[in-house]
């Protein structure tokens, strides 16, 4: 083995100490955000303006109280529900070729039909130079992930246009709703891809579905931010450079945490994401990203805390936020904590490094038909050789 | 060779026998026992063998279940989206050319992603005309040979003409008898096996 573990088992034995107390104070931390909940509601409630004006990026509170928890709601006998995730390969330099692949996995399962649920696998190769160039840069970390983010989302799209509309079809993507990765690119590029994505929701809205993502353990602490903020009477310097580290400490509690409170199957209260592309991009198309946190856990089992996002127009529609809200915990309980529907969409998204190499093969063998000299980077060629199969390093 | 219907796909094959993937949706998975047919390497050319083994593979996810009231949609997707695929084992027992049939071991294995096709009775009939093939049966080391040589007789006696399956069976069974006449215990769990047609 290269990994020398014994020289690591002290340093191993350090962190497990270190984080043992961590823990402690972080568990502290917690109770005291969880009381602040219930404390601070009142005041927590009317500091929605204020934080819309800052750069703060605190939970910003709707009509429901903070502090208010939604039991349970009754679901429809028969609804649908679409579950979509992406997985990519990143290009390489140093490969045979510069492409890259994204893999929609999608699952559509139909609640009360005993129906075969639809399994998809869709993948798609980028390799033209329109494809893996963007205005002049290549397409790679974040840039990538964007693209990930509009294909999950056009196959959710592609399939809610397929079901009647009858307000029965729930599509839900892994992860986010907000293209957080656009944060640090230029504005024209940030506009022309939050347009494709948004179109989407636009043709999911018109096809009568109810759109939501799922994140599970978010570390989002945006729900604390909010509290810590009322904790100090609105005073939003204060909250945004803490006199004390307890402040920064509270203000960095996972808003997960503060949630695991809720009964099995309740929700939080609805608040509004303080994105900056929340606000610029998605309010201006009736799109604003709204989000709940909700207990997947079946009773008296460890709580399940996921954050829920649904655009306004569901958080608007009492109807919609109830066949979301109750859709998920149905589809979780099937197999216990986590929508059933997720997990399949993940699995058919995934590309083991066995399909890896069968598809790194195919294009080998495509380059050498069409008469392309196909070759690794030399540095490439000689990390397969030590990286599979290896025996012994010395 | 009237209707030929296609299982599966070769997967993995030696001389000695092979390994089919197929789904859990198709109608026709063969059972234990059943004659199936896949091209040789030589056009023209095919091999022979019988089924003794249809494997699916758990995982963790499908262990999760056990023990859970499952719902409908979730039993069809594991058995139809997420099984994929049934494993079917073959053990080569002879080859053919042009109407011809050897009961040897053919002298290649077919090749991946075949076709394998279940015979029809007119091919089992062809096939068993003799009885050579019950020593390789007896020699694999991999499959439940008794079981599954009883298995390929009961088979082969339903492909033949009604007036004509007691006599088969008897015939068989004398075979049997000269194969293992060394080993009576042996013979008489067999033709126990057999009794029950």
């Amino acid at each position: 083995m290269t990994l020398e573990l014994s020289k690591l088992s002290g340093q191993v034995q350090a962190m497990g100490q270190e984080m043992a107390v961590r823990d402690r104070e972080y568990a502290e931390q917690v109770v005291r955000a969880q009381g602040w909940l219930t404390e601070y509601a009142e005041q927590a409630q009317q500091l929605g303006e204020i934080i819309r004006e800052s750069s703060y990026s605190a939970a910003i509170p709707t009509g429901e109280p903070v502090d208010s928890q939604t039991a349970l709601p009754p679901v429809p006998e028969r609804f649908t529900f679409i579950a979509a995730d992406g997985t990519e390969i990143q290009p390489d330099s140093h490969d045979i070729a510069f492409y890259y692949l994204i893999n929609v996995g999608a699952l559509v399962y139909r609640h009360g039909s005993g129906q075969t649920p639809e399994a998809y696998s869709l993948p798609t190769i980028g390799y033209s130079e329109s494809d893996i160039y963007e205005e002049g840069v290549p397409v790679t970390g974040n840039l990538l992930d964007i693209k990930r983010d509009i294909a999950e989302i056009t196959c959710l799209a592609d399939l809610c246009a397929s079901e009647p509309r009858d307000a029965t079809t729930v599509a839900v993507v892994d992860g986010t709703l907000i293209l957080w990765t656009l944060q640090n690119t230029p504005p024209a590029y940030q506009a022309q891809k939050t347009q494709a994505y948004l179109q989407q929701f636009d043709r999911m809205r018109e096809a009568g579905a109810a759109v939501a993502a799922c994140i599970s353990r978010p570390r989002r602490s945006e729900v604390a931010k909010l509290l810590y903020l009322a904790h100090l009477g609105g005073d939003i310097d204060q909250a945004k450079n803490p006199r004390d580290p307890e402040g920064e400490r509270m203000k960095r509690v996972p808003d997960y945490a503060i949630f695991e409170t809720l009964p099995p199957g309740a929700r939080s209260a609805l608040f509004i994401s303080p994105s900056k592309t929340n606000e610029t991009y998605y309010r201006t198309r009736g799109h604003t990203v709204h989000f709940f946190y909700l207990n997947l856990a079946e009773e008296e089992k460890r709580p399940a805390i996921v954050r829920i996002e649904v655009p306004a127009w569901i958080a608007d529609s009492a109807d919609d936020l109830r066949l979301v809200h109750g859709s998920l915990v149905a589809q979780a309980r099937i197999a216990g904590d986590y929508p059933y529907a997720l997990i399949r969409a993940d699995e058919l998204a995934f590309i083991s490094t066995k399909e890896r190499d069968a598809f790194e093969n195919m294009i080998t063998s495509s380059l050498v038909r069409a008469g392309v000299p196909a070759a690794l980077s030399p540095k490439k060629y000689y990390k397969t050789l030590t990286r599979r199969g290896k025996r012994k390093f010395r | 060779m009237s209707e030929r219907l296609q299982v599966g796909r070769v997967l993995r094959a030696s001389i000695r026998g092979f390994v089919v993937g197929c789904e859990l949706k198709q109608p026709d998975i063969p059972p234990f026992g059943s004659f199936v047919r896949a091209q040789g390497i030589t056009p023209g050319s095919d091999i022979y063998g019988l089924v003794y083994n249809v494997s699916l593979e758990d995982d963790l996810f499908a262990r999760h279940f056990v023990g859970r009231d499952i719902e409908e949609g979730v039993i069809q997707d594991e058995r139809l989206n997420r099984q994929v695929p049934v494993e079917v084992s073959i053990l080569s027992v002879g080859c053919g050319e042009e109407g011809t049939v050897r009961h040897c071991l053919p002298p290649h294995p077919p090749v991946t992603l075949d076709w394998l096709y279940r015979c029809t009775d007119e091919e089992i009939k062809a096939f068993t005309v003799r009885f050579d093939y019950f020593r390789l049966v007896l020699a694999a080391h991999d499959a439940p040979v008794d079981g599954l040589l009883a298995a390929s007789i009961r088979t082969a006696a339903a492909a033949q003409p009604e007036a004509e399956r007691e006599m088969f069976l008897v015939d068989a069974g004398r075979e049997l008898a000269r194969l293992l006449a060394g080993d009576p215990l042996r013979l008489e769990g067999l033709l126990r096996q057999l009794q029950s047609i």
